[in-house]
């Protein structure tokens, strides 16, 4: 009899328990697709024109596995860059300036090199060198944070536009195309530096995700991310242990910032073929609130990034079909990040 | 070339100056609000698009604030009720804003709007070198003005700036001698996001005369470093975003005197500065109100 009443009780919580973990962030989410909906057909788009974009953007879309991995790469990169710093206490919101400076040093030495014929060598130097920037970037801030205080989360903010301004400066000045009809953009990368596919998995998804395997086993195996986490979570406690909390904090900066640059370069070699303004617009930040929903997961963050990459491929069709600007798959993104944070935010501020 | 620098500089400084002012009273009840570049964009575009189609500018600047307050309150209402994360949701509200306007206002890029009409102060602006600088712009630089004074008068003179910043330093405080603490922050984020509208409204229909998607351009970004490096002071964050005005408006007239830098180097130097400013005052900076300790963490 007890024993009845007792697992009902049980039941009851586990029902309010399914019912907050599951009912109210899909009702959540609805809302704020309807919110989208309305606002897409408030701006004179009927629905039968937003279903085709869906259609077209997704359905009947035979290559949207492979753009959703390619799209990912410099999410994914720019994800890690947010979540290795914030193991140890940092806020990075500055990958969007990395991922630039990355693919800027990338695309610098990549061009520099011409048609030289440099094959696999040649990549690899590509990519460290953006990575390097990138790394060169964020640590900036970090030592900015650690010897004059200012806070990283700004400082990293700012970055971001001083890395775009670095980048618009290079391509309409000393780097621009001769050839590029007048257009902004540096000459285009030999064809043996860029990163194809094999058997329709694009080779820079791949590098990304072994990537993410590395810095999880890192972050979670080593001593290094140990003793990173105890500075995150308790820095008092971790100077009385004996640690350096500004040398993990240089490290930390330096390797995100090292991981948003790779993806800049990655995206250039692998995806772009050549440096233009506006090659990752706003990725930083999108990928900044993918890394922020999962919390300090890598695995998440992986997840959530490619989730993103969908959104934004699966909404490019938007401008043909349904007539509206392309920047419309941000507020379907923010209006459904939106929605996320609202609903998830005990575990965000846990994290 | 001084004159003209510097009286530029005030002019464009009031585009930064009216969001540091929000952005003060915001964060002076404990709260950092990101998405005052939203609220500026909004603020830019609404302001915009009901002057153009009206012709009243008076309509335009009120529907500007409007557009800034709106955008503001989704913040709050997210930040303050939901306690959402206030860097994230300030980011979130930025790119949702950035999305919107860019959708909406596509059909206005490249339209043109006449700028507002100076009014010279009678008297005060035939001081000489002063009077070039302080005395001769529109009447919004004149509210900018008045609106160091009322906000120095309001935090500091008035029993509600004393509940905003006793809501910034302790709410518990502030909710046990009888006042909400939360509607407090909620009216201050308002407040906050009206001041950013009027000032992306300044950005668009009083100084350049045109709309552009993303025009703000990161200023609402440098409103928050401001802030932060005034140390929370009223004359320093006026102060603060006069100089940055001036940084802004040296680089457009070393441009249009033909120095041959280049406008992207130049764009920059406003970010740099701002930096280097960060630096500077972080090292004696300890004012910061209590409530802000973690505002801008994960």
């Amino acid at each position: 009899m007890k024993q009845g009443q007792v697992s009902t009780l049980n039941d009851k919580k586990r029902h309010t328990r399914i019912v907050a973990s599951v009912v109210i962030p899909l009702i959540s989410i609805c809302i704020a697709l309807g919110c989208f909906v309305a606002f897409a057909l408030a701006q004179g788009t009927s629905l039968e024109g937003l279903y085709a974009a869906l259609y077209y953007g997704v359905l009947a879309n035979p290559n949207f596995l492979t753009q959703t991995m390619t799209r990912s790469v410099p999410l994914i990169c720019a994800a890690l860059a947010v979540i290795v710093p914030a193991r140890s206490g940092l806020v990075n919101v500055g990958g969007e300036g990395q991922l630039i400076i990355g693919a800027v040093a990338g695309t610098g030495v990549a061009v520099s090199m011409g048609d030289a014929g440099v094959g696999i060598i040649g990549i690899i130097i590509v990519l460290l060198s953006g990575a390097l920037a990138g790394g060169a970037w964020g640590y900036l801030c970090a030592v900015l944070k650690t010897a004059f205080h200012a806070p990283e989360t700004v400082s990293t903010l700012l970055a971001n536009f001083i890395a775009a301004d670095i980048m618009l400066y290079l391509l309409y000045s000393p780097w621009k195309d001769p050839d590029g009809s007048g257009q902004p953009q540096s000459k285009p990368i030999a064809a043996d530096l860029r990163i194809t596919t094999v058997a329709g998995l694009p080779i820079a998804f791949i590098i990304v995700i072994v990537i993410a395997m590395a810095v999880w086993a890192l972050l979670n195996k080593s001593r290094w991310g140990f003793a990173a986490r105890v500075v995150g979570s308790n820095p008092v406690a971790a100077f009385r242990g004996g640690l350096s909390v500004s040398r993990y904090a240089h490290s930390a900066m330096l390797l995100g910032g090292a991981l948003a640059g790779l993806g800049g370069a990655l995206n250039v070699l692998g995806a772009e073929g050549q440096l233009r303004p506006g090659l990752t617009t706003t990725f930083g930040f999108i990928a900044f609130l993918a890394a922020f929903i999962a919390g300090t997961s890598i695995w998440k963050g992986v997840m959530y990034s490619i989730v993103a990459a969908a959104v934004l491929v699966g909404s490019n069709p938007l401008q043909l079909r349904a007539g509206l600007d392309g920047n419309a798959s941000y507020v379907l993104l923010g209006v459904t990040c939106l929605a996320i944070v609202v609903i998830s935010r005990k575990t965000g501020r846990a994290s | 070339m001084i004159e003209i620098i510097l009286a530029g500089g005030i002019a464009v400084g009031t585009v930064l100056l009216l969001p540091s002012f929000g952005e003060l009273v915001t964060e002076r009840a404990g709260i950092t609000n990101l998405s005052v570049e939203g609220s500026m964009l909004a603020g830019a575009l609404t302001a915009f698009i009901v002057a153009k189609t009206t012709g009243n500018y008076a309509f335009g600047f009120l529907a500007g604030a409007f557009a800034g307050m709106l955008v503001a309150a989704v913040f709050a209402s997210a930040v303050v009720f939901a306690r959402a994360n206030q860097l994230a949701t300030g980011l979130i509200c930025w790119f949702l804003s950035l999305g919107i306007t860019s959708v909406i206002g596509n059909s206005y890029n490249g339209q043109a709007i006449h700028q507002l009409r100076q009014i010279d102060i009678p008297g005060l602006s035939s001081i000489p070198f002063f009077g070039n600088i302080f005395f001769q712009h529109d009447v919004v630089v004149y509210f900018g003005y008045v609106a160091i004074a009322a906000t120095a008068w309001l935090l500091y003179k008035t029993k509600t700036g004393l509940i905003i910043r006793g809501t910034g330093e302790r709410r518990a405080v502030v909710d046990v001698s009888g006042h909400r603490s939360s509607l407090v922050q909620f009216a201050a984020v308002l407040a906050g996001g009206l001041l950013s509208g009027v000032g992306g409204a300044y950005l668009s229909i009083g100084q350049v005369g045109n709309w552009a998607s993303d025009m703000t351009n990161g200023y609402g970004f440098i409103v928050v470093a401001i802030v932060a490096f005034s140390g929370w002071r009223v004359s320093l964050t006026a102060l603060g975003s006069y100089l940055f005005g001036m940084s802004i408006s040296a680089a457009s007239v070393l441009q249009a005197q033909g120095i041959a830098v280049n406008q992207y180097l130049l764009d920059s130097l406003p970010y740099i500065i701002t930096l280097v400013a960060l630096i500077l005052a972080s090292r004696t900076n300890s004012r910061q109100p209590e409530g802000l300790a973690d505002s801008l963490s994960m």
